[in-house]
């Protein structure tokens, strides 16, 4: 029996988190690429860089479970779906923007995928509880960046401030998103690959962070906009990435790289 | 993080940025090796950035990150380099090699192999 295997009903449900899970880590890591070459220090350009391509390791390695459940390949399952078919949270579809816009995102994001990562470490799949256990190692660093600089804009007056305050404005309605549940909740719940339910792990995480947004006397996130719809409908921004990441792909279909 | 009660903003200071000195260790057990510089405005982010720059493959598992500032530099050559002949105060005059030889000749011991770095 291959370790990656699951019970059939089971398969169909771990298939629909693993998918969701890797799409944020996948779009994410894309979208903070962005800044290589272009961050405001040489040193950030650096630590956002190697911040993406952490995230894209995650992706690569929860698409590689994926891809052992379902028998399929990793890199088709990254490159080769149409816009519609991603699970990424809609957190993360609001376009690069500017440096504000990027700490926000990180931090509202980072700060959310801890609290879903440690509920499941606690799960009853051993192949993802492990893997789990060690993206939340490496996500500890990327907490410690994001707060850094989310403290550093939040508490010096004028522009860093203000960009911040617009950037929260514009994704913390959705901040929310990454604990929308998923259809196959019920099963996932049911099998113990999910200790939690989502609802109850975004309160837990409103209590992690609002100490932090008191402290920087920031507006809390609000709820979800339409809580059912918060891995759904992708818009124009993110049209615009997936042709960016799937362009050289699209270029030579089939080819070995 | 505190859930004390909010901070006040601070005014937009210039953002000033100073370079801090990487010392890093390879293993466990090894010397502190000057690595190089990064530049941060604070010891936290300079941190951060030391992280990238030295550890991020894995390659070091100990960084010291020091201001460069707070360095006691050292290059006076009246302290370092004075003119007179000091070489007396170096080892070279004293050769030890026929005295070392003879001595394990007696204890009957080998001559031990050049010790790797």
């Amino acid at each position: 029996v291959s370790p990656v295997a699951a019970p059939p009903d089971t398969a169909t449900a771990l298939a629909e988190l693993l998918r969701s899970m890797a799409d944020d880590e996948f779009v994410i890591g894309f979208s903070d690429s962005e800044w290589t070459g272009i961050a405001p220090l040489l040193e950030e350009d650096v630590a956002m860089s190697s911040l993406a391509q952490d995230e894209l390791g995650h992706a690569a390695a929860l698409y590689g479970l994926l891809a052992e459940l379902t028998g399929t390949d990793a890199d088709s399952l990254a490159y080769d779906r149409e816009p519609a078919d991603y699970r990424h949270c809609r957190l993360l579809d609001h376009g690069r923007g500017d440096w504000a816009m990027t700490i926000a995102r990180r931090f509202l994001y980072d700060s959310a995928d801890v609290v879903r990562l440690e509920a499941l470490a606690e799960g009853s799949w051993a192949p993802l509880a492990e893997l789990v256990g060690k993206l939340l190692r490496e996500e500890l660093y990327h907490r410690m960046h994001a707060g850094a600089w989310l403290d550093r804009l939040a508490r010096t007056a004028g522009e860093p401030r203000d960009r911040l305050l617009a950037a929260l404005a514009e994704l913390a309605p959705d901040a929310a998103t990454v604990f929308t549940p998923l259809p196959a909740e019920p099963a996932l719940l049911e099998a113990g690959v999910l200790a939690t339910p989502m609802t109850v792990l975004e309160r837990r995480w409103r209590e992690t962070v609002e100490p932090v947004f008191v402290h920087l006397d920031l507006p809390m996130p609000p709820e979800a906009r339409e809580p059912d719809r918060g891995r759904l409908d992708h818009g124009e921004a993110f049209r615009w990435l997936w042709g960016e990441f799937t362009s050289v792909r699209r270029s030579d279909p089939g080819a070995i790289w | 993080m505190t859930d004390e009660a909010p901070e006040a903003p601070r005014a937009a200071p210039a953002p000033e940025l100073e370079a801090w000195e990487v010392f890093r260790q390879e293993k466990d057990g090894d010397p502190m090796r000057h690595g190089g510089s990064v530049m941060a405005p604070d010891a936290e982010l300079a941190a951060h950035y030391a992280r990238e720059m030295f550890g991020r493959r894995q390659e070091s598992v100990r960084l010291w990150v020091v201001r460069r500032a707070d360095v006691v530099d050292l290059d006076d050559p009246d302290l370092l380099q004075p003119p007179l002949d000091r070489s007396f105060k170096k080892p070279g005059g004293y050769v030890m090699r026929e005295k070392l030889a003879a001595a394990r000749a007696q204890a009957g011991q080998p001559k031990p192999k050049a010790r790797s770095s």
